[in-house]
């Protein structure tokens, strides 16, 4: 199951109405999907409904209907969407945010990787945190390799590389003091294990951790220097692609495929998808969670069922 | 998977094959209710339904129960059985009756895998094939929503007949996190593939449902080559790995599009190569949160 359960998102838990259930909603669902790429089921409908209400408040329309035509407006679309995609993922940053994605690891992509990198010798690991925001997603990945580390990782490294377009987000990245709302999903295993009191109820994550990632500066639409990014493993990129056009989107994901070695994973929120947006990729299940597989160029997947 | 079962295990097999002819015959209400199944909703008349109810008078009171439960919030409770039909919908009263057939037949110190985890993946595959089924055009949905829904009948043999060895499967297969037929084959010289087969022709289930039952786990070996067997192995590793499995995970990746089954499949229903899979399974969890919903329902007021 999803890891984002509606209780961890302050605006989840915002109380369900009837009429959350107006069929304007599924529209708005659909258009949104076919735009951004990130899919509200029936479950998760309530979610989109109370970002298009807190959104009523500040654009022009009145209800939901007249919400609608503002999304569909060329002229106030483009705008319009980007407002409502941050009511949507408002709040959803926190580390250890999805743990089907990390019980994923564990069981199944690394032993792996491990199995086919080992084969030519090569014991590390690359990862790739694009759009890392204030970096809860490569600190939270960091520790949980650090963990892995006596065990499935013994007499392998790995390093992070953590970018994003904002310089102020990096510089709180880099920090790593965390308050409690992002603190909300680890467990006191970690806390008591790889972070440090900080002010007041924060905590700053330890210098072990940190060491493992770069943080810099990177916009995903600067075709020069996204063909630097090579030799990855694992590319994360959650809630990011949802703000590209189609156009940027397909190009950005093309630049991603290039920057892992095969085989090798690139891993998007839980509600996004790449639907019309590649064909190279090959979308894998995990147990309670997708992703997506470039695979060994003449292979036609992983395991067979 | 290709591997075939060994002469010795068939011989094993067979030898079993007596113990589960003191299997109980199929339920009184098990035929008129998949007769039921058969037919298109709109063809089916309330009358058969309230005379279905009534095989067993625990189940009226069973299914008032559950659509005065919280899951249905009605605002006056149902107090007949016509309303509580129309609260639960021909579909679920289906459900309830068929899980109801199947837990008489088995005593509850029997069941190996838990009834409530038994009936989420059956009552979870079967919604998935069918949605499946409509998505990708297959002609007869709720043939496919029935052959989902007994795909594992299997699992209920080897727990009525090898009690105890099955229970050693079952915990080995949740240690190594592994599919269930893989350590069937391996601890039992047999699946519950070869194992339902038998009971589904004792019983005189639907051929197609009976080739479902047999090779849902061996794809590339079935005889007939029918799309449902395809779709039903589909539809039951989608439902696997999204929760609604057998209580536990399986540590793999899977490659839906490459697998055999697609192909063949996309073979009869070429609308299969444009399914957002993505969607699908987005719109998959939401069945998950529902279908736990229900029978958990069922359960706690059995």
């Amino acid at each position: 199951m999803p890891a984002e359960t509606q209780t961890q998102n302050p605006a989840a838990s915002a109380p369900r109405d009837a009429d959350d259930r107006d069929p304007i909603y599924v529209k708005l669902r659909d258009l949104v999907y076919q735009a951004c790429g990130i899919y509200h089921s029936e479950e998760k409908l309530y979610l989109l409904a109370g970002a298009c209400k807190r959104r009523l408040g500040s654009s022009k329309a009145k209800d939901p209907r007249q919400y609608l035509d503002l999304i569909s407006n060329p002229s106030t679309r483009v705008f319009e969407l980007r407002e409502l995609l941050n009511e949507i993922t408002i709040g959803e940053t926190c580390l250890f945010r999805s743990q089907p994605q990390l019980t994923a690891l564990q069981n199944v992509i690394l032993p792996e990787l491990i199995a086919t990198r080992g084969k030519i010798g090569l014991r590390r690991l690359r990862i790739w945190s694009a759009g890392c925001s204030t970096g809860e997603e490569p600190h939270t990945l960091s520790m949980f390799l650090l963990e892995q580390s006596e065990k499935l990782l013994k007499g392998w490294t790995f390093e992070i590389s953590a970018t994003d377009l904002n310089d102020r987000s990096i510089e709180t990245a880099k920090a790593g003091v965390y308050g409690t709302y992002a603190l909300r999903n680890t467990t006191d295993f970690y806390k008591h294990k790889y972070f440090n009191p900080a002010d007041g109820e924060k905590l700053q994550v330890k210098d072990e951790v940190r060491a493992r990632i770069t943080f810099s500066r990177l916009n995903l639409s600067d075709d020069t220097k996204m063909l630097f990014m090579k030799g990855i493993d694992l590319v994360f990129c959650c809630n990011v692609l949802i703000y590209f056009d189609i156009p940027s989107k397909r190009k950005v994901v093309q630049h991603f495929f290039s920057s892992l070695q095969a085989p090798g994973y690139f891993f998007l929120g839980h509600a996004e998808s790449l639907y019309q947006i590649t064909d190279q990729f090959r979308l894998v299940h995990l147990p309670g969670t997708t992703t997506y597989l470039k695979a060994v160029p003449g292979s036609e997947g992983t395991a067979k069922p | 998977m290709t591997t075939t079962t060994t002469t010795s295990a068939n011989a094993e097999l067979r030898k079993r094959v007596e113990k589960l002819r003191s299997l109980p015959s199929s339920p009184a209400a098990l035929q008129p209710l998949l007769d039921l199944l058969r037919r298109p909703p709109d063809e089916i008349e309330l009358s058969q339904v309230v005379q279905l109810v009534s095989y067993e008078n625990t189940i009226a009171a069973q299914l008032l129960r559950i659509a005065n439960s919280p899951l249905y919030a009605r605002a006056r409770p149902a107090e007949s059985i016509q309303s509580a039909i129309f609260t639960l919908g021909i579909q679920r009263i289906e459900d309830i009756l068929l899980s109801n057939c199947f837990g008489n037949l088995v005593p509850g110190d029997k069941w190996v895998v838990a009834p409530a985890v038994f009936w989420r993946h059956s009552f979870g595959c079967a919604l998935v094939c069918r949605e499946f089924a409509e998505q990708i055009d297959y002609y007869d949905p709720d043939r496919a929503y029935l052959a989902g829904l007994l795909h594992d009948l299997g699992i209920i043999v080897n727990s009525l007949a090898y009690t105890d060895e099955y229970r050693q499967v079952l915990t080995d297969a949740v240690q190594n996190g592994r599919p269930l037929h893989e350590q069937e084959r391996e601890s039992l010289g047999f699946t519950h593939c070869d194992s339902g087969v038998i009971l589904g022709k004792t019983w005189q289930l639907p051929e197609v449902v009976c080739e479902v039952i047999e090779w849902h786990h061996d794809v590339e070996r079935v005889p007939s080559g029918s799309p449902l067997v395809f779709l039903v192995h589909l539809g039951d590793l989608l439902c696997r790995l999204r929760g609604l499995g057998y209580g536990y995970e399986e540590w793999r990746a899977i490659d839906l599009a490459a697998d055999p089954a697609w192909a063949e499949l996309a073979r009869h229903c070429p609308k299969l190569a444009t399914i957002d899979l993505a969607r699908f399974t987005l719109d998959l969890d939401a069945d998950v949160v529902r279908i736990t919903k229900l029978v958990d329902t069922i359960f706690t007021l059995h």
